[in-house]
């Protein structure tokens, strides 16, 4: 779209920064409507994020991250959806069929999480959508990737579970991993999968409250990322779907350009983004995301105070 | 087993009710809804709650798929070892 100035809303080359932003940040546990908010105002663009030409674009940029993950995992969603259809033929979740349980543990855990969000995302968005409120929300969610660390393994039963998985990691196929995750308990994933909502204050990041809730019931970071991954697909899918209309509607003219570039530097940075922390979580923690995002936040809040 | 069926037959009719709500919801505008429902305004208006009644359905079926799993049959526990 051309503004009555001559310029265009978002330019090409604000819509590649901005998508591969955002496939980076969807995925790293650093928020990425918190950096979507604030790395804008720190460049000096003059984008208004509230407005309907932004939020098409991001609904752009967002279906191709929810696409990617699903694609990266689609062997996995495969036995899971063939499990989930099995459980129903049945009716019933069989002692010996992980890819069930694992199908109704992620049904459990995006209901709260998407009631949430369908109910208060808006609000919640207005209210916070300041760059100074998500850098503070940035730095507390440092402070939550740190609380993660450090209540590691401490829900009732974690270590007992976080020892019995450890034995059994040896053959870690995707289809072994699956098992390990079908471990959880419903209340535990009611539990990890509501954490999801926090992340609707910008700032504070899904993945990493997700990993962060999965740390806390014992699983292993790879695990932990691995059922984030899991749970983020349907909730960021289903949220740029339901936002589709703007994206073919009137509120899309004049930016789909932009936002089809947007879309697809998403996809590309979010390929690469789970390649890197499904290999990263393997050997390490969240301490450096939380280091980031506590100096970050204090950095981007001084700027915008003083 | 009585109260499985007992409590499946609520959670069927509570997802039926939560169904029609979400299509109520989706169906009439703001002000059409009945004034007893969130979001209800008294001045004419063209909004549908579009959101509310997808929550009320993803509700619904969450009801239903518990009735569902409440009235299958019960798989004997497992064996223990040896």
């Amino acid at each position: 779209m051309v503004a009555a100035g001559g310029q265009h809303l978002i330019t090409y080359f604000q819509a590649i920064v901005i998508g591969l932003l955002q496939g980076v940040t969807e995925l790293f546990p650093i928020s990425s409507l918190g950096h979507a908010v604030i790395l804008p105002k720190l460049l000096g663009w003059n984008l208004s994020q509230d407005k309907p030409y932004f939020l098409a674009f991001l609904v752009a940029t967002h279906l191709a991250t929810a696409l990617v993950l699903f694609l990266f995992f689609l062997p996995e969603w495969v036995r899971i959806l063939k499990g989930l259809g099995r459980s129903l033929r049945d009716r019933q979740i069989g002692h010996d069929d992980p890819d069930a349980r694992l199908a109704w543990l992620l049904v459990v855990g995006t209901i709260p999480a998407g009631l949430i969000g369908l109910l208060f995302e808006h609000k919640l968005r207005s209210l916070f959508a300041s760059p100074t409120a998500a850098a503070a929300f940035l730095a507390v969610n440092g402070l939550i990737l740190f609380a993660a660390e450090y209540l590691r393994r401490r829900a009732p039963g974690a270590e007992a579970r976080a020892r019995e998985l450890e034995r059994g990691a040896e053959a870690d196929t995707s289809a072994e991993a699956e098992k390990r995750l079908a471990t959880l308990g419903f209340r535990e994933a009611v539990g990890v999968g509501t954490a999801q909502a926090a992340a609707l204050f910008p700032g504070i990041s899904r993945a990493g409250v997700t990993i962060g809730g999965g740390l806390f019931v014992g699983l292993t970071h790879e695990d932990a990322a691995r059922y984030a991954f899991l749970l983020a697909t349907p909730i960021i899918g289903a949220a740029a779907l339901l936002k589709l209309p703007e994206l073919v509607g009137h509120n899309g003219d004049g930016v789909r350009g932009q936002a089809l570039v947007g879309a697809l530097s998403a996809g590309v940075a979010a390929w690469f983004a789970i390649k890197f922390l499904m290999r990263y979580f393997q050997t390490n923690t969240l301490t450096p995301f939380a280091v980031y995002c506590l100096f970050a936040g204090l950095a981007a809040l001084l700027v915008f105070v003083f | 087993m009585r109260n499985d069926r007992l409590l499946a037959a609520l959670a069927a009719l509570l997802g039926l009710v939560l169904i029609a709500i979400g299509v109520t919801y989706i169906a009439l505008t703001e002000h059409d809804i009945p004034s007893f429902f969130p979001g209800h305004v008294s001045h004419p208006a063209s909004h549908h709650h579009i959101k509310h009644g997808i929550a009320a359905i993803l509700l619904g079926l969450a009801c239903f798929a518990f009735a569902w799993f409440r009235t299958g049959p019960r798989e004997a526990p497992a064996a223990p070892p040896g």
